[in-house]
């Protein structure tokens, strides 16, 4: 495919190859940094809830990791507490499916996972950045094994469908080139006398020496076939022993080519605060925090309950909900506080007595969408034919990602991949197909970068995040005017109604967003229970 | 309509098939998306496919889940083309707006359509799944609704 000759055009398609190549990566991140996105955790180690008066009752609303997380250290602090879950498990999109699993989409369709046992995939989050406190202490406290989650894997793949012929690239050797081409124009800026406005003789040798060393130049300053670039981006014949033992030096890409592949949008997907070593997944799918969570909390929680109408007055808050699996029949419980944690496009469905500056922060924020595809395949033929251990491919291709388990490394039978991992338009694209649309296309288009998809392919499951008659969209999306408008009017105690989620944080999308947004709403919940006293 | 102008019709459609199904091989290494300068020549109807659907159904009959998605199918509020077009451009309920004016990244919102473009899906779901309202609205119509992010425009 060559580039579109008109300007407009060519912009437009690099934007888009961009925006495919790096989703849900660095350069995304950086965009969506004005959107609050990876900002610090505010966790600063357990919650102090003490003086909880007698017998005081909080009933909240989803068992997601917000809703248990509350229900967690309400209860410990003395509360009489009480969950509805839509669901009929715990965990929200802490989720992962696995053989012999069951999903059921809006529109009706059934998907069965027929993946072999151990292997799953998470459909909605899948790693825990080190810096991710608040949920990383919730899974020490419930006793939830971790394992590293490969974010960076400088073997698996860049790949630009209309760059070097469709053939995908190894992030080692992009980066490296990258890296090497500018640090050799640099070292001539600088030895042509460029540079001497901006940077002082003394430090012009020192940046000499820093740009050989970090570009991997030779001694001239010149990046090329070298001992030392081979190092950097492989060699074209790697190291050995006895005679067949010497190397032979692979040559760089050239500037222009690099430059014109787009495939340096994808070097810093591991730079970002959210994204840099460590991060961790729980031992056998990330809905191992939701399940013991879930375990944990045992009888509080109330499963195939949705909700229909949320009433306070001025004593307590009544909420009218049906058991899915007996329809029509209206139930009701009552406590003296409600922590909401239902996702906002379904809530400002239901009926709910707040004010108005809430009301309006609910129904002003839409959701992204998401579509996450896993696909078995005969065997780990990523492991065994590419060396890729764990890490994430990067394409312009409609599936964004390919994610290499990080997990059971060198093991002999089938493996599951994360085969697409999917935002925005393309996004909407695959929710709008049947899941076997969904799997069939993610096949197809992995094949362009693994030519063993085909023959390997076993079977597939995929979650497209809008069809999830649980949360009707991925996550919360806030923008700079939203979050003036809305986002302080979403956090405020509503009388006696708080919401919590990803959804009322500054870390959207990811369950540190959803654990420090119910510790803030439980200790202002808590602060007004107490002023208020048994008077409650 | 005489006979004559029913076969006539008969065949634009027979060759408006034909189109569809050619500009769908023309994108064959796009297979079924609609990457978004393409969108520019797509139909309501396959705008309707390709986006639309994905929440409110193939069939326009919506879903229902802990939350809905309402049918368009037979849905009154319908007639009054500003209330679709409206929705469509600002979002409503957790529906995402279509309608953001600007180059502000929209990564996760999903697509980012013209007046044009929305012209036509609101025509196409006025008129289609049971729905018959005559009028027609137009691009130009559509723009004198407010956009979402519409002061970064100038």
């Amino acid at each position: 495919m060559q580039e579109d000759s008109t300007v407009p055009a060519m912009s437009r398609r690099a934007l888009l190859r961009m925006i495919g190549i790096s989703a849900g990566s660095a350069t995304m991140y950086q965009a969506m940094a004005s959107l609050g996105f990876a900002a610090e955790s505010s966790y600063r180690g357990p919650i102090d809830l003490q003086g909880a008066p007698k017998g005081a009752s909080v009933l909240i609303l989803g068992a997601g990791i917000a809703g248990m997380t509350a229900a967690y250290e309400l209860r410990n602090a003395g509360y009489r507490v009480e969950i509805l879950e839509y669901n009929a498990r715990a965990g929200g999109r802490n989720w992962s499916l696995r053989g012999g699993d069951t999903y059921t989409e809006l529109g009706g369709t059934t998907q069965e996972c027929r993946f072999d046992k151990d292997l799953y995939i998470n459909p909605g989050p899948w790693r825990i950045p080190y810096h991710h406190r608040g949920i990383l202490s919730y899974v020490k406290r419930l006793g939830v094994p971790l394992e590293a989650f490969v974010q960076v894997n400088y073997n698996a793949y860049l790949h630009n469908s209309a760059a070097f012929g469709g053939k995908p690239q190894r992030y080692r050797a992009i980066k490296a080139d990258y890296q090497g081409h500018v640090a050799e124009l640099l070292a001539k800026a600088s030895q042509q006398r460029a540079l001497d406005d901006a940077v002082s003789k003394e430090d012009q040798e020192k940046l000499l020496d820093s740009l050989r060393h970090w570009g991997a130049l030779d001694k001239n300053y010149a990046y090329a076939a070298s001992e030392a670039s081979s190092k950097r981006r492989g060699y074209q014949k790697e190291p050995g022993g006895g005679l067949s033992a010497r190397p032979v030096s692979s040559t760089p890409i050239g500037l222009g080519d690099l430059l014109e592949s787009g495939l340096w949008t994808g070097i810093s997907n591991g730079d970002d605060f959210d994204m840099q070593t460590a991060l961790f997944q729980p031992v056998g799918g990330m809905g191992r925090i939701g399940e013991a969570f879930g375990r944990e909390l045992g009888s509080l929680i109330k499963y195939n309950a949705k909700v229909t109408d949320i009433h306070q007055d001025d004593h307590g808050v009544t909420v009218r909900y049906e058991d899915t699996r007996t329809p029509g029949a209206a139930l009701t419980t009552r406590a003296d506080w409600c922590l909401c944690t239902i996702p906002l496009g379904i809530l400002s469905q239901i009926p709910m007595n707040v004010g108005p500056e809430l009301a309006a922060a609910v129904s002003s924020i839409p959701y992204a969408s998401a579509v996450k595809v896993g696909l078995q395949f005969k065997r780990r033929f990523w492991e065994e034919d590419e060396e890729i251990f764990g890490g994430i491919t990067y394409t312009d291709l409609p599936i964004f990602n390919i994610g290499y388990p990080s997990t059971g490394y060198h093991s002999s039978g089938k493996g599951v991949l994360l085969g697409a991992y999917i935002f925005g338009m393309s996004g909407m694209e695959f929710t709008a197909m049947t899941p076997a649309e969904r799997v069939r296309k993610a096949v197809e288009y992995g094949a362009q970068i693994h030519p063993q998809y085909p023959r390997e392919f076993d079977n597939g499951v995929a979650v497209a995040w809008h069809r999830s008659p649980f949360t009707m969209g991925c996550f919360g999306i806030w923008n700079e005017d939203t979050r003036a408008a809305h986002y302080d009017n979403l956090c405020r105690i509503d009388h006696r109604i708080a919401l919590a989620g990803e959804h009322a944080s500054y870390i959207s999308g990811w369950q540190e967003g959803a654990v420090t947004s119910a510790l803030d709403a439980i200790g202002r919940l808590h602060q007004r229970a107490i002023a208020q006293g048994a008077s409650a | 309509m005489t006979r004559a102008n029913f076969r006539r019709a008969g065949r634009n459609l027979a060759l408006l098939c034909l189109i569809a199904a050619s500009a769908g091989l023309a994108r064959a290494d796009e297979a079924t998306f609609i990457a978004l300068p393409d969108l520019q020549q797509a139909s309501g109807a396959e705008i309707y496919s390709h986006i639309c659907q994905g929440c409110h159904m193939p069939d326009a009959q919506g879903a229902v889940g802990a939350g809905h998605y309402p049918a368009l199918a037979g849905n009154p509020r319908l007639a009054s083309w500003q209330f679709v077009a409206l929705t469509v451009v600002r979002g409503r309920s957790g529906m995402p707006p279509f309608g953001r004016r600007g180059t502000d990244p929209i990564a996760f919102v999903g697509a980012r359509l013209s007046d044009a473009e929305i012209a036509k899906v609101v025509n196409y779901v006025r008129s289609h799944f049971g729905n018959r309202y005559p009028e027609t609205v137009t691009a130009d119509e559509v723009a004198t609704l407010p956009h979402p992010g519409a002061a970064e425009r100038h």
